[in-house]
C-alpha cells in the first residue's frame, strides 16, 4: 500500500471519529429553569485563611441557590465552579452571581477554576 | 533540500518509510479498543461523550503521532549526544505534556501531573538512552516538567476554552514530533539501520497506553475540583 493511500485512510479515520465525537460531545443542557417567587437561597462567600469562607454551605434540594462573592475575594478565586451542577462563571464584581437549582442530594465540591480555593456544598 | 529527500524517503525502504504506517496501525488499535469499550461499557456512562469523548480521541491521536518517533529511534539505536539529548527532551516533554493535559482535565492537577510525569519520564528515558546518560537525564527532566506543565495548563483552562486549547496543543505537539522525525532523518541519513522490527511494539504500546489512559480518565482517582 502506498503512503498516499495510507494517508487518505488515516485522514478518513480521524475525520470520521472526530466528527462522531464532536456531534455527540455537546452537553445536553436542560432548558433554563425559571426561578419563580422570592424563594431563593442566597449565599455570599468571602475569604478567610486563603480559602472561601464559609467553606461549607448547606442548602435545600430543589430550591434555587444564588451565590455571590464579596469584595474580599480576588484573583483566580473569582472564577467560581461547581462541576456537578455545571456551574462555571467568573464573578467579576460582588454584584455578579451564579444561580442554579440543586436537583440532587449529596455533598459536592465548589472551587475556583484552578482548585486552589475549595469548599463543600451539602444539598439536603 | 533534505526536507524534500525526507518527504521522498517517507515512501522509501528505510525506517522513515514505515512512519506513516505506524500511525495507521496505532490509530486502528487505539480506536478499535475505544470502539469496543464504547459499545460494551462506556456509552452507558452518563454524559460520557461531552465529558470524556474529546480527551480520549485526542489521547489516542497523540499516542499515534508519538510512536513513529520511538520506532525511528529504536531503528538506529545509537545517536550522538546532542541528538540523543534532543530526542530525550522532545519525546519526554511532549508525551508528558499531552498525557498530563488530558488526564489533568478530567482528574485534577495532582493525578494529571502524576500520570503525565509517569508517561513523560518513561518515554523520555527510554528514548534518551540512545545516547547514554545525557539523554537519560534530559528525558527524566523533560518528562518531569512536561507532566507538571500539561496538568497545570489544563486545570488553568477549565473555564476558558479547554476543548479548543486541547486541539491546539495537539496540533502544535504534532508539528514538533514531525520536526523530530525530520531531525532524526537528517542525523542518520548516512547510517545503516541497526534494528529491523515488525509492528508488534506499535500495537502493544498503543494498546497499553490507550487502555491505561482510558481507565485513568474515566475510572481513575480524582482530586481538587473533581473530587
Amino acid at each position: 500500500m502506498k503512503n498516499a493511500t495510507i494517508l487518505i485512510i488515516i485522514a478518513t479515520i480521524v475525520v470520521s471519529v472526530g466528527a462522531f465525537v464532536l456531534v455527540n460531545g455537546n452537553v445536553k443542557e436542560n432548558p433554563d429553569e425559571e426561578i419563580k417567587g422570592n424563594n431563593i437561597q442566597e449565599i455570599t462567600l468571602g475569604i478567610k485563611n486563603y480559602n472561601y469562607y464559609p467553606n461549607t454551605i448547606t442548602v435545600k434540594e430543589g430550591i434555587p441557590v444564588r451565590i455571590s462573592l464579596d469584595k474580599s475575594v480576588t484573583g483566580c478565586l473569582r472564577s467560581f465552579t461547581i462541576r456537578d451542577f455545571g456551574v462555571a462563571k467568573v464573578l467579576r464584581t460582588p454584584e455578579d452571581y451564579i444561580e442554579f437549582v440543586p436537583d440532587k442530594k449529596g455533598t459536592f465540591t465548589f472551587a475556583c477554576s484552578m482548585g486552589m480555593g475549595r469548599g463543600k456544598l451539602i444539598v439536603e | 533540500m533534505s526536507l524534500k529527500l525526507f518527504v521522498k524517503e517517507l515512501n522509501g525502504n528505510r525506517v522513515e518509510g514505515e512512519l506513516i504506517r505506524t500511525i495507521l496501525y496505532s490509530l486502528l488499535v487505539s480506536f478499535g479498543l475505544l470502539a469496543l469499550l464504547y459499545f460494551f461499557k462506556l456509552r452507558y456512562i452518563e454524559n460520557f461523550m461531552p465529558k470524556y469523548g474529546l480527551l480520549l480521541f485526542l489521547s489516542a491521536l497523540s499516542y499515534s503521532i508519538l510512536l513513529p518517533s520511538i520506532r525511528q529511534v529504536r531503528a538506529y539505536k545509537e545517536f550522538a549526544c546532542m541528538s540523543g539529548m534532543m530526542i530525550g527532551m522532545t519525546v519526554g516533554m511532549i508525551s508528558g505534556f499531552l498525557a498530563g493535559f488530558y488526564v489533568g482535565a478530567a482528574n485534577g492537577m495532582f493525578y494529571g501531573s502524576l500520570f503525565g510525569m509517569m508517561i513523560g519520564i518513561t518515554f523520555g528515558v527510554y528514548n534518551g538512552l540512545c545516547c547514554g546518560i545525557m539523554g537519560f537525564m534530559e528525558g527524566i527532566t523533560a518528562g518531569f516538567m512536561g507532566g507538571l506543565m500539561g496538568a497545570m495548563s489544563s486545570i488553568m483552562m477549565i473555564n476558558d476554552h479547554l476543548k479548543a486549547a486541547s486541539i491546539i496543543m495537539f496540533i502544535i505537539s504534532s508539528f514538533i514530533l514531525i520536526g523530530l522525525n525530520y531531525m532524526i532523518y537528517k542525523e542518520t541519513k548516512e547510517n545503516e539501520r541497526q534494528v529491523n522490527e515488525d509492528y508488534i511494539f506499535t500495537v502493544f504500546a498503543s494498546l497499553i497506553l490507550t487502555s491505561v489512559t482510558t481507565w485513568m480518565i474515566i475510572f481513575g482517582p480524582r482530586g481538587g475540583i473533581f473530587s
